[in-house]
């Protein structure tokens, strides 16, 4: 007997835009209502770097990502709350019984940005070219994917090579966004040069250093976007990006710095807002290095750290207490998973049962030029003193610090991380196990109970098995506390009252199409 | 004067072996930063394995001699190399930014040549009296007050408060580019008039008590006329050579100035490419920066001579 679990979506993508416009921007009343959309105008959005490549497949940073997403469009897409899964350029799925194939139905009636029609074969050639970058791009987001199929003109096949619960979450990365087949018939390097989707905006112009601008795509199978052009400049300095937004020169400074971020709140004429995000800041303690090997430890320090005055100092308030291995906008996260909390008696408490009673003396590697990294530090010095650990603080230049983490050279270090899936594999994966090549978030944790929990997690397509399974591996990393969990921050925005409709989803996407300006 | 102009193609020879010791020292100090464009490259996904596999195909895992080797040969060609952030030629990054960064530093050259003279020439006109005091305080206020502090008052006073100037950033037509550089460019000179000031108020102080500005009076000059023709050529003579070496400060000083008002110049493309360890963006600009100096030290000497007829550098040359 087969079972066909059969979903289908048709119309609610179509939906769901509709009602993002109607919302515009609900997630915060104040970005929101303002009457009927505009249309027209260019929204200047000013941020600390320039975009490096529109190459989908082997770029990693995020200023480059947000530009590509406002041209390439994936299958599926995030919702916006981020909790899960929605047709984009697909409109619905099939999954067969034994959970290894995939039959993908395209929407019809979508078109590049060129004018040609989106197919399967387009479809095809766009995966395919994600997964052949392997380890040295995105490629290995689809190690799962035995191959690719195109059945007809709107229906595409993926065959997987084991069960793979984070398929579609995958399908919703950027890197598998789909790209004329062939590159349209130009080489891989013109056709990045100005690339080429089926999204709301066309590549426009980039002069290095300076500006990307995007226009809008008048042929968009969506609803049509508001706006005639988007541009980002860079705007090195945070000050000068808080200063540009106050003198009218820019729209929207992109994350600004956390004091910029709280004076602009109580400015006339300015919208300072924060949207949910997966973002969490902690702290890896390398159990290659003494005393680090033993949980008491581990445990000790993670009960020392008052995560509301780092907070407080850090966030200038904006933020929550981070209590799990995953964030609240991951799926699957749980808050009842016994995390360490700030508990001073514990903390002692743990240090009398440990190798080290008498403390120790230790270092934590920050990155320079990351006041929020050094104002961590400092805190976590005063307080791990009450404990009897001497704290020295390690500050290198950002790749430096990268460098030393992958060569194991530190006994603590501070790091943060972003989903870019809906789903939590791509991190649990890089964090509890060893063999997601990062040797657990650099920690060397390794506890084979974790690992089997990861790895059946992956597998288990039933979403409240998928939770039971979650649920128990935040439990049992909580308690062998590889990492001190500090805080979840949101994604921050400062824009001019007059722009309306702009969000975030806890991914970092934005969707600049229900975007527009009143004056 | 042609003939006193001699020793310039001399300089440029002795340049090249100065130029060969800075790519040397540039590629070998950049290499000794811990951490490769791969691993910048990387991002928060970066593993051993694939920081590995990315530095063979970038041509990193190379014996560090062999890249040097390789980055002499094609220089030699003329080829800067590729820059590894953007993948395109490292002539055309360069090429892009260093007009910017030139005529910031020529405006901030003018607008403080501007600035020092008169008040110069207030000073030193009335020496020991309240305009002298004046300006001499001034200069202690310009000396004392850091660069970018000046740059970002100068932007909230001009450019936020008064709406008179853009905050940072470059614009996009020939005439916006210099309307944009002006608070940048007078931050540079507001840091290079304190030093030209103090020089010219000196060399203006001491020349106006010279034999031959004596005469000068007693034949009838004074004021304007008096200062243009007898004293201010006189006096420029030492300040000069302490503008050229001023400029070679200045572009340092740009690195900082360009960050703050978001110019896009050489300065921003150097503070990036040492972030993402992109090599061969480093040296190039090291490079360039070194060529300008030289240029620059040179020139020097070129307006040296003019203005000053007593000296000739090519006789000293061939002596």
């Amino acid at each position: 007997m087969t079972r066909s679990t059969r979903l289908r979506f048709t119309g609610i993508a179509a939906v769901a835009t509709v009602a993002l416009a109607a919302c515009g921007g609900g997630a915060s009343s104040s970005s929101g209502s303002g009457g009927a959309p505009v249309d027209g105008g260019t929204l200047t959005i000013a941020r600390s770097q320039d975009i490096i490549s529109m190459d989908k497949t082997t770029t990693f940073d995020n200023n480059s990502i947000y530009v590509m997403e406002q041209i390439m469009e994936p299958l599926f897409t995030v919702s916006k709350d981020g909790s899960k899964v929605e047709p984009w350029l697909a409109t619905g799925y099939d999954i067969s019984a034994d959970k290894l194939t995939y039959t993908i139905h395209l929407r019809k009636g979508v078109t590049f940005s060129d004018g040609k029609p989106l197919t399967a074969a387009d479809v095809k050639f766009s995966i395919d070219e994600d997964t052949k970058t392997g380890s040295d791009g995105w490629g290995y987001i689809n190690a799962a994917i035995d191959t690719v199929t195109a059945t007809d003109d709107n229906t595409v096949t993926i065959k997987l090579k084991y069960a793979w619960a984070p398929l579609l979450a995958d399908l919703s990365l950027f890197s598998n966004a789909i790209i004329p087949n062939n590159y349209g018939g130009k080489t891989k390097d013109e056709f990045y040069a100005a690339p080429v989707g089926t999204g709301p905006f066309v590549w426009g112009s980039w002069t290095k250093g300076q500006s990307v601008k995007v226009t809008a795509n008048k042929k968009y199978w969506g609803h049509k976007p508001h706006l005639d052009a988007v541009t980002w400049t860079v705007v090195a300095d945070a000050n000068t990006r808080k200063l540009q937004l106050q003198g009218g020169q820019i729209d929207i400074d992109d994350t600004p710095d956390w004091s910029s971020f709280s004076s602009l709140k109580g400015t006339a004429g300015i919208n300072a807002q924060t949207f949910p995000s997966t973002y969490e800041e902690y702290v890896t303690f390398n159990e290659q290095r003494k005393p680090f090997q033993d949980v008491h430890v581990r445990r000790a320090i993670a009960s020392a750290i008052d995560r509301n005055a780092i907070i407080k100092t850090v966030l200038f308030g904006n933020g929550t207490v981070a209590d799990s291995l995953l964030s609240p906008g991951t799926p699957f996260y749980d808050k009842n998973n016994g995390a360490p909390t700030f508990d001073v008696a514990k903390a002692k408490q743990e240090m009398a049962q440990s190798s080290v009673p008498n403390g120790f003396s230790t270092s934590i590697l920050i990155s320079s030029g990351n006041p929020d990294q050094a104002s961590i530090a400092q805190i976590m010095q005063s307080e791990l003193k009450a404990i009897g650990i001497d704290l020295k603080i390690t500050q290198l230049d950002p790749t430096a610090q990268k460098q030393a983490r992958l060569k194991s050279q530190f006994d603590m270090v501070a790091q943060a991380w972003t989903m870019d899936i809906p789903d939590p594999d791509e991190w649990t994966s890089f964090a509890v196990d060893p063999d997601g090549g990062s040797h657990s978030s650099f920690s060397y944790y390794d506890n084979p109970q974790v690992i089997a929990l990861n790895k059946q997690a992956e597998k288990e397509t039933d979403n409240s098995k998928r939770q039971e399974l979650y649920s128990q591996l935040q439990k049992q990393v909580s308690a062998d506390s590889p990492f001190a969990y500090l805080y979840y921050a949101p994604y921050v925005f400062a824009m001019k009252d007059s722009v309306k409709g702009f969000y975030s989803t806890p991914l970092g996407n934005y969707h600049l199409e229900d975007v527009y300006k009143t004056k | 004067m042609l003939d006193r102009l001699r020793f310039v193609p001399g300089r440029l020879v002795q340049a090249i072996p100065v130029l060969f010791g800075v790519t040397l020292i540039v590629f070998f100090m950049v290499h000794l930063l811990p951490g490769n464009p791969a691993v910048a490259i990387l991002g928060q996904t970066a593993t051993p394995e694939r920081v590995a596999a990315l530095s063979k195909q970038l041509g990193l895992d190379q014996p560090l001699w062999d890249q040097y080797l390789l980055f002499m040969k094609h220089l030699f060609q003329g080829n800067l190399g590729t820059s590894i952030t953007y993948q395109r030629p490292v002539s055309e990054l360069v090429f892009q930014d260093f007009p910017i960064t030139l005529s910031l530093l020529l405006f901030a050259l003018v607008l403080s040549l501007a600035i020092s003279v008169p008040l110069a020439a207030l000073a030193a006109t009335a020496p020991g009296r309240g305009r002298d005091l004046g300006v001499r305080a001034f200069t202690l206020l310009g000396q004392g007050m850091p660069q970018f502090w000046v740059g970002i008052m100068l932007i909230l006073l001009l450019a936020v408060k008064a709406g008179l100037f853009p905050v940072g950033g470059y614009g996009e037509t020939w005439g916006e580019h210099w309307y944009y550089l002006f608070l940048p460019a007078l931050t540079l000179a507001i840091a290079m008039c304190p030093t030209v000031i103090r020089s010219l108020r000196a060399s203006t102080i001491n020349v106006l008590g010279s034999d031959y500005v004596g005469t000068a009076r007693s034949k009838g000059a004074a004021g304007a006329g008096l200062f243009r023709k007898h004293v201010l050529r006189n006096a420029a003579i030492p300040t000069v050579s302490i503008i050229g070496v001023n400029l070679g400060y200045l572009i340092g000083g740009t690195l900082v100035i360009e960050k703050v008002f978001a110019v896009p110049g050489l300065g921003s493309l150097m503070i990036n490419a040492i972030l993402a360890r992109d090599f061969p963006t480093i040296q190039a600009v090291a490079l360039f920066v070194a060529l300008f100096v030289i240029v620059i030290g040179i020139l020097t000497d070129v307006v040296y001579t003019a203005i000053d007829p007593r000296v000739d550098l090519s006789s000293k040359e061939l002596a």
